[in-house]
């Protein structure tokens, strides 16, 4: 068994807004402060990780003993996890998920909570978490638990971090453009704004609204096909494909 | 005859596929006719408005042709020949108004060529305008530059020039006393040329009075486009000698821009006093299409845009409907502009599903259909 790069893929091969174009409603909708941006990211890392990790922990309940092979005529391994009601059980882990982060974001950043919005619950269907659950069928071929755990957390970890990357990149273009601002944390004496001088006083506004940032998703994902299909040619990456 | 069989070597054979066409039209003579017939508009609004709308036209133009120079440098196929820069540039610059900061037409200009044609493949791939995007982002974003009207050259200094669309937005949303658009306009004080005063009264006194008629001020001004408003949409006559230019140059049809604009009319006509507490058909279509927009400007130079409209006839007579209804909505209840830009942009949406609505059925195909 080749040993994939998951957490590499997550972020370049196989990155959730650039490359899959999945999850688009949050990178559209919260990026136009750099802030709801990070805050968002925060948000799915932490509910991908942790579902990803409850997920994973359920899968390896079934995986067969890989040190004594199956006895012959013995029952089919039943699953703690069947395929079935699947997703619903991993629906059930991402809302208790999202439900927390939602609570602990009311508790800390009350005003972030209220400028996410509905985008925080709706992080339990985001297209991202859902996709991988559709992935990790349990056809894979046995592992040993702990590397089906780790590697899932390295998988999940990489996808969070790819989505973070886009829409960090995205708000900060919006941001920058469109307000002529870039909204930080706030920590002492710094107000958590720096504006542009020049921009400022005549921001491209139109990239504030929806279509701006549907915009620079289109060229976020027109870059990073370019980018694809440069390394393509070079043949750099045809060893990692599999 | 015998010859023919005699020389087996004739000149100049030319072996292609079909179809084999012959004639002179090629895009960058399309556009150069086109940039040629919005001439007399522009110049008209350079003589209105002067040395400020002279700068807005250069930059828009420059800016333009500096925006396809740099992408067809980026993309290794330079196409700035064309000219379709050059019509980009001056239809952005002839929908600014007089005042409008430079940064606008500059920026508006690099988007419509960067944004709206060249990433998506250059000329003949663009789904939309290039030039209405850029309008229609200058407009979302720098709202406040996109109305700094200028006064026409023979008003007074003090006189603050608003459009005559405008300033009826202006009266119905201060409450003033409803009625006719002119009416509502005399009310409010709208300060029209004292030429206009001086023909229109003559007319008045020498002529309609003989048959009890009786014209409001305005009109002269209205119909030569002495009024103020965007650069190259205030003068409609200079506008329709441009138009039939192309359309006997058979560079545009007939179909759509008669369409739109005769439903835009009827709407107007029918729908356009209910805004003002009259009640129907009492709207002024006539003071719609000459209040100074981008109306006729849009209907015959950017909806005819053959990339951007529908291909077959009866596509573009739909293409026509749309438009004016979208035109009357978006003018009589939106914010944005007067209406046209986006009404056209929205227009180029519905282009390619006219089109497969109105694509044109084989012989057989139609044999085949019952009825």
């Amino acid at each position: 068994m080749t040993r994939r790069p998951v957490f590499r893929d997550g972020v370049l091969r196989d990155n959730p807004v650039a490359v899959m174009l999945v999850g688009l409603c949050p990178a559209a909708a919260v990026t136009s402060r750099v802030i709801d941006a990070a805050w968002m990211s925060v948000g799915l890392f932490f509910v991908l990780l942790l579902t990803r990790l409850c997920q994973a922990i359920l899968h390896a309940l079934r995986a067969p003993d890989l040190s004594e092979p199956p006895a012959p005529g013995a029952p089919p391994q039943t699953s703690v996890f069947p395929l079935r009601p699947r997703w619903l059980g991993s629906l059930l882990l991402s809302s208790c998920f999202t439900a927390a982060f939602e609570l602990i974001l009311l508790a800390f950043a009350p005003s972030e909570s209220a400028s996410l919005g509905i985008y925080v619950p709706l992080l339990a269907v985001n297209c991202l978490v859902l996709e991988r659950f559709q992935r990790s069928g349990p056809e894979d071929e046995p592992e040993s638990p702990v590397r089906v755990i780790a590697r899932s957390l390295r998988e999940a970890a990489g996808l969070g971090a790819g989505f973070a990357i886009c829409l960090v990149a995205i708000s900060l273009v919006r941001e920058l453009l469109g307000s002529g601002t870039i909204t930080l944390f706030a920590a002492g004496s710094f107000g958590g704004t720096i504006e542009v001088g020049g921009l400022s006083s005549v921001p491209v506004r139109a990239l504030t609204y929806g279509g701006g940032g549907l915009l620079c998703l289109g060229y976020l994902a027109g870059f990073a096909r370019l980018l694809g299909r440069r390394k393509r040619r070079s043949g750099a990456t045809e060893a990692g494909r599999s | 005859m015998a010859d023919v069989h005699q020389d087996t070597r004739p000149a100049s054979l030319v072996v292609s596929p079909a179809p084999h066409v012959t004639g002179s039209a090629s895009s960058a003579r399309l556009s150069w006719s086109v940039a040629f017939c919005l001439l007399p508009a522009a110049a008209w609004g350079v003589f209105l408005f002067g040395v400020p709308a002279l700068g807005v036209l250069g930059v828009a133009v420059a800016a333009s042709l500096a925006a396809e120079l740099l992408a067809g440098l980026a993309a290794r196929r330079v196409t700035i020949g064309d000219g379709s820069a050059i019509v980009t540039g001056l239809l952005v610059g002839m929908l600014m108004p007089p005042g409008v900061p430079l940064y606008v037409p500059a920026a508006a200009s690099g988007f419509g060529i960067i944004v709206a044609k060249q990433s998506f493949g250059g000329l003949g791939r663009n789904w939309m305008n290039p030039a209405l995007a850029g309008v229609v982002v200058a407009l979302l974003s720098w709202s406040d530059g996109m109305s700094r009207w200028l006064p026409v050259r023979s008003a007074a200094p003090t006189v603050t020039a608003v459009p005559p669309l405008e300033a009826l937005r202006n009266a119905l949303t201060a409450g003033a006393p409803r009625g006719g658009a002119l009416e509502m306009l005399r009310a409010s004080g709208y300060p029209w040329s004292g030429m206009d005063s001086s023909v229109v009264g003559w007319v008045n006194t020498h002529v309609l009075s003989l048959f009890g008629w009786h014209l409001p001020g305005g009109c002269f001004d209205l119909l030569v486009g002495n009024i103020s408003g965007t650069i190259g949409g205030t003068s409609v006559p200079l506008l329709l000698l441009g138009a039939a230019l192309l359309l006997s140059r058979r560079v545009i049809r007939w179909q759509l821009p008669v369409t739109y604009l005769a439903i835009f009319c009827l709407a107007a006509q029918v729908f356009g006093g209910l805004p003002a507490g009259g009640g129907w058909f009492v709207g002024n279509m006539l003071f719609q299409v000459f209040s100074g927009g981008g109306l006729v400007l849009g209907a015959f130079f950017m909806a005819t845009d053959p990339v951007t409209s529908p291909l077959t006839r009866t596509g573009q007579l739909a293409y026509g409907l749309c438009l004016g209804v979208l035109t009357f909505f978006l003018r009589t209840f939106g914010s944005l502009g007067d209406g046209v830009p986006l009404a056209i942009l929205l227009g180029n949406c519905l282009s390619p599903l006219i089109d497969r609505f109105t694509r044109p059925a084989f012989p057989t195909q139609r044999k085949a259909a019952p009825g």
